[in-house]
């Protein structure tokens, strides 16, 4: 099983952060070992063992699950299974994990071994993971008449009315300093002491300031979440976070602001609006970054804590969504079909991906129309050679709006296109377009080519979206297709999500409304509810107008 | 881009035995779907596994036969993968029809399963 670990190593995207640091799979309960192409100096880690006194040698022992078992049955389990005592340090329970720290690298080999030789009384075997540990164990508690005075302090810098603790520049306070009580938050033992009081005392928390207090790691802030989990604000200005990735630690807070600035992060960052949106990605609903208002969120009202939960209103009746997506398809063609598609660089994301594929696997097999569509075809199916796998999957806008611009010139018929929004998370939606296209100069002009493109997208600035995945599959339209397409003006944008009818229903919806008297849209809804079951939508309807249900103004007017 | 693109396999032996279980026993595909699934098929939505199971049993046809043409697959941001597939289906004695489908397929414990699916008949038959 421990190869389950090995697995989680090597899945990864290919998005890289620019600290050039391995991204990890974010799982509520599972730990993933992460490594580290860690550029630091060692320099840090010095510092930060040398000020506890710590030698380099702890090792973090994490049970999940482990809260359903009982501290000493489990202690007194391993101890039992381990060829020499050990003294666990600081044992915890973190949300549904048990952990404990040890101190050298013997006790933690035998400790792994231990992994799944345990039966716990549902006769499951009992899983241990040993990791080398950058977190520190909670060493060195604040004595009581200390937490009492951290106490006091902090309530002094409580705001009552606004449910505000400012603890910017703790260390330094007056009062604490007075009494030689060393607050250092960087310290495992003073954030947890700092924490236990705010759950304590001021669990209804709503905004926290951490700002100048030296921060470069956020480990022992991420309790917060089970222990003020209604802070919205949280100001991390002027502190000594190198990497957004630390914010990780917090993504479990639902903030709407943010303060970060005058952090070495925010140097790491190539513009403006990749910073916002990599803090946008951790915290999606968040309004307010460094003191200046962002576009509003495009999730509105979804109460989701887990991220998979299934959406509780119909994504398909949400018209704030639907209204969005259209409008940003019509930006978004309205740039592809202009000649000059560098527009759309501000569509993508920086990490996104696209690709495009065709059916047909032999340029000599595939029609002219969709000749120049060949070459960036990438169909897994038949695709072999890795080197044009890679290739051809683009990366990164401007690859991405690179090869776009060298596809060939089109007009898109948007009032005949089928729109299905398929998926939609905390922070992601996915949706699906079918329609047709006009290729509008080369050899094949004039053409009619049919396509399905898929996005997924990410809120993103003044109210849009912001690609993360691109996928377009373009065929020949079919002679239907080619027929009805461009045959609405293209300036009606209409949103229909069902096909439009044929020929034989367009006269059954004439006769109906003719017989029944009802105008023709409620002619066509009582037909498409009985699915065009002439006589039974008949009988239906004669029913619910013999029971009164049926509102006067359904029918036409007498003229 | 450095490095391997493990997405691709994951994508390609989902869809594979995806097709396999639908064109045996179409009531099994409730191993490849989770709670917070969502079907749409045809425009219409599915939540949960089994309001999906009972909708894809239901479908009027015994047998049913996949033809796989065009397949792709994408990574996403946090441990998500998007498959889509291209293709041709035959219904019992139907004539042949062009299909596709997407699927969003993520890592959950060691297995992937399908959080959101999309299927849509082509009006037009391919190739």
């Amino acid at each position: 099983m421990r190869d389950v670990h090995k697995d989680q190593q090597l899945r990864h995207t290919p998005y890289s952060i620019r600290c050039d640091r391995r991204m990890k799979w974010h799982s509520e309960d599972e730990i993933c070992i992460t490594t580290w192409r860690n550029r630091k100096p060692p320099g840090r880690k010095m510092r930060q063992n040398t000020q506890d006194g710590y030698t380099r040698n702890w090792f973090k022992v994490t049970i999940p699950y482990g809260i359903k078992y009982d501290k000493s049955w489990l202690m007194n389990s391993i101890q039992s299974h381990c060829s020499a005592p050990f003294t666990p340090v600081d044992f915890h329970y973190i949300r549904n994990r048990a952990c404990f720290f040890v101190q050298d690298a013997t006790t933690a080999s035998v400790l792994k071994d231990v992994s799944y030789k345990i039966c716990d009384d549902e006769n499951r075997k009992i899983c241990i993971f040993v990791n080398h540990s950058t977190a520190l164990p909670v060493k060195n508690k604040l004595k009581p008449g200390q937490m009492e005075m951290l106490k006091l302090t902090m309530n002094k810098r409580y705001n009552v009315s606004q449910q505000a603790l400012d603890l910017q520049n703790l260390r330094f306070d007056p009062d604490l300093m007075g009494r030689d009580i060393d607050i250092i938050l960087n310290r495992r033992n003073c954030m947890a002491a700092t924490l236990k009081i705010i759950e304590r005392n001021f669990p209804e928390l709503l905004s926290l300031n951490l700002c100048n207090n030296k921060l470069y790691q956020l480990d022992g802030l991420s309790d917060i979440i089970e222990k003020a989990p209604k802070v919205k604000t949280l100001n991390l200005s002027k502190n000594k976070l190198e990497s957004a990735w630390e914010l990780g630690k917090v993504k479990g807070l639902k903030l709407e602001e943010l303060w970060l600035e005058g952090n070495p992060l925010c140097s790491t960052f190539s513009d403006q609006s990749a910073y916002v949106s990599a803090i946008r990605d951790c915290f999606p609903k968040l309004l307010r970054l460094d003191g200046r208002e962002l576009s509003a969120p495009m999730i509105v009202d979804i109460d989701s804590s887990e991220i998979m939960k299934p959406c509780k209103e119909n994504f398909t009746g949400s018209e704030t969504l639907k209204h969005l997506v259209l409008q940003f398809l019509q930006q978004y063609y309205s740039i592809y079909d202009s000649g000059d598609r560098q527009g759309l660089l501000g569509a993508y994301h920086d990490e996104a991906c696209f690709s495009l594929a065709i059916p047909f696997d032999a340029e000599d097999s595939a029609p002219n129309s969709l000749r120049k569509y060949f070459e960036d075809s990438r169909n897994m199916k038949t695709l072999k050679d890795p080197h044009l796998k890679g290739e051809l999957l683009r990366h990164t806008k401007r690859d991405i709006v690179d090869s776009l611009s060298a596809l060939p010139k089109t007009q898109h018929d948007l009032s005949s296109i089928l729109v299905d929004m398929w998926c939609q998370t905390e922070w992601m939606l996915c949706f699906s377009v079918n329609g047709v296209f006009k290729e509008v100069e080369g050899q094949s002009q004039g053409s009619v080519l049919a396509f399905t493109r898929t996005f997924i997208a990410t809120p993103g600035g003044s109210s849009s979206l912001c690609i993360v995945n691109d996928e377009l599959f373009v065929r020949d339209a079919s002679p239907q297709e080619t027929q009805s397409a461009f045959s609405i003006p293209v300036s009606t944008l209409s949103s229909s999500s069902e096909p439009s009818l044929s020929q034989e229903q367009q006269e059954m919806v004439q006769a109906f409304s003719a017989q029944s008297g009802m105008k023709l849209e409620w002619s066509q809804k009582c037909l498409q509810d009985n699915e065009w079951n002439y006589t039974r939508a008949g009988q239906v309807f004669t029913m619910l107008q013999t029971e009164g249900k049926i509102p006067a103004e359904a029918f036409k007017q007498i003229s | 881009m450095g490095d391997k693109p493990v997405w691709e396999p994951i994508g390609s032996s989902f869809i594979q035995h995806y097709y396999q279980l639908f064109g045996n026993d179409r009531t099994q595909l409730s191993a490849v779907y989770i709670d917070a699934s969502c079907l749409t098929w045809e425009g219409q939505q599915f939540q949960g596994k089994a309001a999906i199971v009972e909708k894809l049993s239901s479908l009027p046809f015994q047998k049913i036969q996949h033809s796989l043409m065009v397949q792709d697959h994408q990574p996403i941001p946090d441990s998500f993968i998007i498959s889509m597939v291209v293709g041709q289906l035959k219904a019992d004695e139907d004539p042949i029809m062009g299909f596709h489908q997407m699927f969003l397929l993520k890592n959950i414990q060691v297995a992937w399963v399908c959080t959101d699916d999309m299927f849509r008949l082509a009006l037009h038959n391919f190739g």
